[in-house]
């Protein structure tokens, strides 16, 4: 029974770790391209920005549980299988680059308009201005952001479970509510808090530390 | 070395600037002033590339700095230093990192540039606060990084924004002698927009009024201060230099002389005429009482006048003969008004 927690415990780190990692990239990379072809941005494109913002935002409106279903070819054709721990990693790192997005395009965009017209005014480029003031100047917004998004997803990571996802809420639902084992279930909910308060201290220490 | 802006236009729906010309030399301190809504930060921000111009084109060192490509614009650029009112340090670097900041931009090797960003910073005043964070710098201090930020790339302009608005006087005024010093030692040009006259009063050589976008006056800042032509100039220096009548007597003021009146004159002395004994001259030569009623002492940058307001018994034949006199003995004089000789000479 230790070691079947054990295991899901490590598959619970993989998947959200892993959606994490690659939902931080994408999320970067999305939330970069929104950032700099809004209307005020530094190069307004406002087909880009709207075709991507209204993408975005119907992705972001479709409950968890059902992307997972809906993913499932894609899932399928990715993973080779719609069950198990890699199968689950597609729609939580899709759920999570979404997340992320948002967060660090409002984390972006609350760069004050004068430091902007600073780099602007050194004769700066565009990706200097974007990288080396305000992905720096909104770092620990984007810590914090990426903490709570991290709780969520270990959140998600368990309803994922419900499509034979791995982890602790996967452990959690076939033993201790199918099977009516609930010392199991109280354990894996203990774990989670500990794991949920851990993320959160961790987050809040680095973006205090990041913060001048 | 110099900026020349020529018919400079700029309106988004609404004209903002028109018809700007104005040439600003090497090492020269220029003042751009005038009421908010002016155009004055537009011109400003024309100059440091920010915006574009609708019309006209503004030269910088003999090179054209406006419709050209982006590029070539921010070569331009990277030699134009900007002071910004609002200070605007990046928060998570130290005031050191913050002054090497351009240098970084230009990827300049990061040793060296350390090394000068020390300097400039030792330069402005603030050794020993090399690893402070903005926070944990007061206004004047964040203004001091501010302007060694916009002086590390060798700059030969420096633009500055209302840059003291945010600070208190004494801190202003601190910072203003930075620039002036810096402006001797470095030689370089400094154009700074304010609304307020006593900051260019400080600094500056020659000012610039600006009102509904359009230049309206332009002289050096002796003439303004002393002789200004147009109202908006005359009501931005109105409480700068104290040379009016006392309240209770302004509102006894007569327009025209009456029997018994005194005529009422207001003289202007510069450091040239200041030696000159001229009330005691007059005095003797035309056998006149005078009465001080009002005297101040003043100094815009090294020069000093003075501004009297005296008064002269009213006698036709005298009075324009004293008008003559002082035209001749290079004093400036105006008569005011008439007062009754009952208010003035008691």
């Amino acid at each position: 029974m230790k070691q079947l927690v054990l295991l899901s415990l490590i598959e619970t780190f993989e998947m959200v770790g892993v959606s994490m990692v690659l939902g931080t990239a994408i999320g970067i990379i999305l939330a970069t391209l929104l950032v700099l072809t809004r209307p005020s941005g530094l190069s307004p494109k406002p087909f880009i920005y709207q075709t991507l913002g209204i993408i975005l935002n119907a992705f972001r409106s479709i409950p968890f549980i059902i992307l997972i279903i809906l993913m499932i070819p894609f899932t399928r054709f990715w993973a080779g299988t719609s069950i198990g721990t890699a199968a689950a990693t597609l729609p939580l790192t899709f759920a999570a680059s979404l997340l992320i997005t948002r967060i660090i395009e409002d984390a972006l965009n609350t760069t004050p308009k004068g430091l902007i017209e600073v780099g602007k005014a050194l004769g700066a480029s565009n990706l200097q201005i974007i990288m080396k003031i305000q992905f720096r100047e909104a770092l620990p917004l984007i810590v914090s952001g990426l903490t709570t998004i991290s709780i969520n997803i270990i959140g998600f990571s368990a309803m994922a479970g419900t499509v034979g996802g791995g982890g602790l809420g996967d452990l959690a639902i076939r033993y201790g509510y199918q099977r009516y084992d609930f010392t199991l279930l109280i354990i894996i909910v203990i774990i989670l808090i500990a794991m949920v308060q851990c993320v959160q201290t961790l987050g809040n220490f680095l973006s205090a530390r990041l913060k001048k | 070395m110099s900026i020349i802006i020529k018919n400079l236009e700029k309106s988004y729906d609404v004209v903002v600037l028109k018809g700007i010309n104005l040439e600003v030399p090497q090492g020269q301190i220029l003042g751009i002033i005038g009421k908010s809504g002016a155009g004055k930060s537009t011109l400003l921000r024309c100059l440091n590339g920010l915006e574009e111009p609708s019309a006209g084109n503004i030269m910088i060192n003999d090179q054209p700095f406006t419709g050209i490509p982006d590029k070539d614009r921010r070569r331009i650029q990277q030699k134009i230093g900007n002071v910004f009112q609002s200070f605007n340090l990046l928060s998570r670097l130290t005031a050191l990192e913050n002054v090497m900041f351009p240098l970084k931009l230009l990827k300049q090797d990061p040793q060296a540039s350390r090394k000068k960003a020390l300097k400039m910073l030792h330069l402005v005043g603030l050794k020993g606060k090399e690893n402070d964070y903005p926070s944990q710098l007061s206004g004047g201090q964040s203004q001091r990084v501010a302007i060694a930020r916009a002086l590390i790339s060798d700059v030969s302009f420096l633009l500055c924004d209302e840059f003291t608005s945010a600070l208190d006087i004494e801190t202003s005024l601190e910072i203003l002698e930075l620039l002036r010093d810096l402006n001797k030692r470095l030689g370089i040009t400094i154009i700074l927009i304010t609304h307020d006259m006593a900051i260019v009063r400080e600094i500056c050589d020659e000012v610039c009024v600006l009102d509904k976008g359009q230049i309206v006056e332009k002289n050096d800042i002796t003439s303004i201060l002393l002789y200004p032509q147009n109202a908006v100039t005359k009501s931005l220096i109105r409480n700068l230099i104290n040379k009016d009548l006392p309240h209770h007597l302004q509102e006894k003021l007569m327009k025209k002389p009456t029997p018994n009146s005194a005529a009422l004159f207001r003289l202007f002395f510069s450091s040239q005429t200041a030696g000159d004994p001229i009330i005691s001259s007059i005095v003797k030569k035309y056998d006149v009482p005078i009465n001080i009623l009002f005297g101040n002492l003043d100094h815009i940058r090294e020069t000093a006048f003075g501004c009297l307001i005296i008064a002269i018994p009213y006698e036709v034949s005298k009075i324009d003969a004293i008008v003559n006199d002082l035209a001749i003995r290079d004093v400036s004089s105006e008569i005011l008004g008439y007062l009754p000789q009952k208010g003035c000479f008691t």
